[in-house]
């Protein structure tokens, strides 16, 4: 906890940066900013961050937003994580970001502790999943559980943990309601964003194509 | 769908042999330029093939300058960037430089210089042919000649005319492009002509191709004109419905934004208020501009959040709401399924007025049961000491399931209490 974490904001909304500047706490420090495609693309690579808070909707580049950012450092993505951002709850909007690479999605109305405390956990590698992100992925999976091992459907303990968040619970209280550790909680969680991440299901597509817009 | 790679909008290219098509085409599908026009080259010793496809693509795909004055046209609305966005390649914003002047002149040279050799490559041809003895009649060569060059010039018209009026404004280039209409139309007309006067023998026939011939000589020539006028057409169109759109969310947004800015530039010492105020606009926002895609309404999910809607306003106090799966209200189970939305509403007017922080709404419509969870972070309270007037509440809410054949549990502790509503056998059996 000694070191701050280094974060770079993009958004193109100049006052929205500086709000969210002077709300985040002393566990993290801003090294950078930007407000377009092309410059956050550069500003990444330049400075190498900890942690990217990422705009899902960017102006510039070929129209893909903070997909398009995801998509032009993806070499970088084991170093620099990526916590998307938005005012959109538009399921379409944070699954496609989600499945680009970033580790976990907040909303812009959350509270400054509310995302340092994101951020830090992204920055440990950790994915962050809000009641809404918990809400779509039970969704679009199903709410019925196989198998361990297979890769398209959830498993019962990771469903369990996803209606768990879906509900407003903390990872501290999911793991006190499960009688598991906070750790297993955020393996669980992890696991769930390596799924969604890498599934093809056609299904997944379909669900997210129908529900452009939530 | 997402892992889909982002192209670049498929538009004609700066760098170009003939109409840019080949560059444009490599860069909308990230290939190398020469393999395109490669491919291009040994498509068109294909019977041809490589020729049409370049064609329809010269007329279909716009070029980059006018791709970007399409896209400018679309008003960039500041508060959804999800529902306008204008789509904006990455030279749409330059104005036209001398460069851009230079090279349209130095284009028109070209054009000139192409027809040129296409008209003498044709001239070879036909002398070639009759020194080897085949004796082409100079009757039917020159009317050939003609007529390609005619339609040539009028197509080259087409795309002419249209860079220059955007390079300059529309003044000049007009004498211009009449000229070269009239130049082509004539000469596809004193083509016919003299194909018609050039020989004697058999006239029943030749003015049947006679007249066959005007009417395609005359429909080669307007063509590009009227694909030109119909894209113009669409174009207006098209922006008139913009326009339109445009003044529906000024509209709005005078009606209901900026009101709510202002009420809130008054009450702007009351953080509760405030909080409220913006909180009610948001959520009023994001349905009107997300009500298109909603089916119909009025189904459980839509009911619910209507619901948390109320008590949000109500209560002045954030209600989160996420559904999963959705059921509908109608048929039989429509009496049980409103007792369980009226007991959610209690539990979450309830959860409002005594918890802390927002209130966390989860409803699960699965295929057996529909599962409503509501969740707050206040101090909580002891079952077994429930004042009295909480004891109404909780009348209405454990009570009400259960006469309706669901059960409800409240959970309550440190942590805050959480209310868990369930309504079995009666889940969405519907196709």
């Amino acid at each position: 906890m000694s070191e701050p974490v280094t974060v770079v904001i993009v958004d193109d909304h100049t006052i929205f940066r500086s709000g969210l500047k002077a709300d985040l706490d002393g566990r993290v420090r801003v090294v950078g900013e930007a407000g377009t495609v092309e410059d956050a693309v550069a500003v990444i690579d330049q400075l190498r961050p900890q942690v990217v808070l990422l705009d899902v909707h960017l102006p510039g580049g070929l129209g893909g937003g903070g997909r398009e950012v995801l998509t032009r450092s993806s070499a970088l993505i084991p170093q620099v994580r990526f916590l998307a951002l938005s005012v959109s709850d538009a399921a379409e909007d944070v699954v496609s970001v989600i499945r680009a690479g970033a580790r976990g999605y907040v909303t812009k109305t959350a509270s400054g502790p509310e995302i340092t405390d994101a951020v830090l956990r992204v920055a440990e590698g950790d994915a962050v999943f809000s009641p809404r992100l918990a809400g779509f992925v039970l969704d679009a999976f199903g709410t019925s559980a196989v198998a361990d091992d297979e890769l398209d459907r959830l498993s019962a303990r990771e469903l369990e943990v996803m209606r768990l968040i879906a509900r407003g619970y903390s990872y501290k209280e999911v793991a006190k309601e499960l009688f598991i550790s906070v750790k297993t909680v955020e393996t669980h969680v992890s696991a769930v964003l390596r799924k969604l991440q890498l599934t093809n299901r056609h299904e997944l597509s379909r669900w997210a194509a129908d529900r452009r817009i939530w | 769908m997402d892992t889909a790679q982002i192209r670049p909008p498929l538009v004609r290219g700066e760098d170009r042999f003939v109409a840019g098509v080949c560059s444009g085409l490599a860069r909308h599908l990230g290939v190398r330029v020469d393999v395109v026009r490669w491919v291009m080259v040994l498509a068109s010793l294909l019977g041809g093939a490589g020729i049409v496809f370049y064609a329809w693509l010269w007329i279909m795909v716009p070029t980059t300058a006018e791709a970007a004055r399409r896209g400018a046209r679309r008003p960039a609305s500041p508060i959804a960037p999800a529902v306008s966005r204008p789509v904006m390649p990455p030279t749409a914003a330059e104005p036209a430089s001398p460069a851009q002047v230079r090279r349209a002149r130095r284009l028109a040279g070209h054009a000139r210089e192409m027809l040129l050799g296409a008209v003498l490559l044709l001239a070879a041809l036909g002398l070639g042919s009759r020194m080897l003895g085949f004796d082409i009649p100079l009757g039917f060569i020159v009317p050939l000649a003609a007529i390609l060059g005619g339609a040539a010039l009028a197509w080259m018209q087409l795309d002419d005319s249209r860079r220059e009026q955007l390079v300059r404004g529309a003044g000049a280039g007009r004498w211009n492009g009449g000229l070269r209409l009239g130049a082509g139309l004539a000469l596809v007309v004193a083509g016919v002509a003299l194909a018609v006067s050039g020989s004697q023998w058999n006239v029943l026939g030749l003015a049947l191709v006679a007249s066959l011939a005007v009417l395609a000589g005359v429909a080669l020539v307007l063509l590009p004109w009227g694909l030109k006028f119909w894209r113009d057409l669409a174009a207006e169109r098209a922006a008139r419905v913009r326009e339109e759109e445009r003044a529906e969310i000024a509209a709005h947004l005078h009606d209901s934004v900026l009101q709510t800015l202002a009420l809130i530039q008054r009450r702007a010492g009351s953080e509760a208020d405030v909080t409220r105020l913006a909180r009610a606009q948001e959520r009023e926002l994001r349905e009107w501009l997300y009500r298109d895609a909603r089916k119909g309404g009025g189904t459980f999910t839509d009911r619910l959040r209507a619901l948390a809607a109320e008590v949000e306003d109500a209560q002045g106090h954030p209600v989160d709401v996420v559904c999963v799966g959705d059921a509908p209200l109608d048929g039989d189970h429509r009496e049980p399924r409103e007792a369980l939305l009226q007991a959610a509403r209690e539990a979450m007017l309830n959860a409002a007025r005594h918890g802390g922080g927002p209130v966390s709404v989860y409803a699960e419509a699965g295929a057996e049961a529909i599962d409503v969870f509501v969740k707050d972070r206040g101090p909580g309270f002891d079952l077994d000491e429930v004042p009295s007037d909480r004891l109404g509440v909780r009348e209405s809410i454990v009570g009400r399931m259960r006469r309706h054949g669901g059960e409800a549990t409240i959970v309550s502790g440190t942590g805050g209490t959480e209310v868990r509503l369930h309504l079995a056998g009666v889940g969405t059996e519907e196709p």
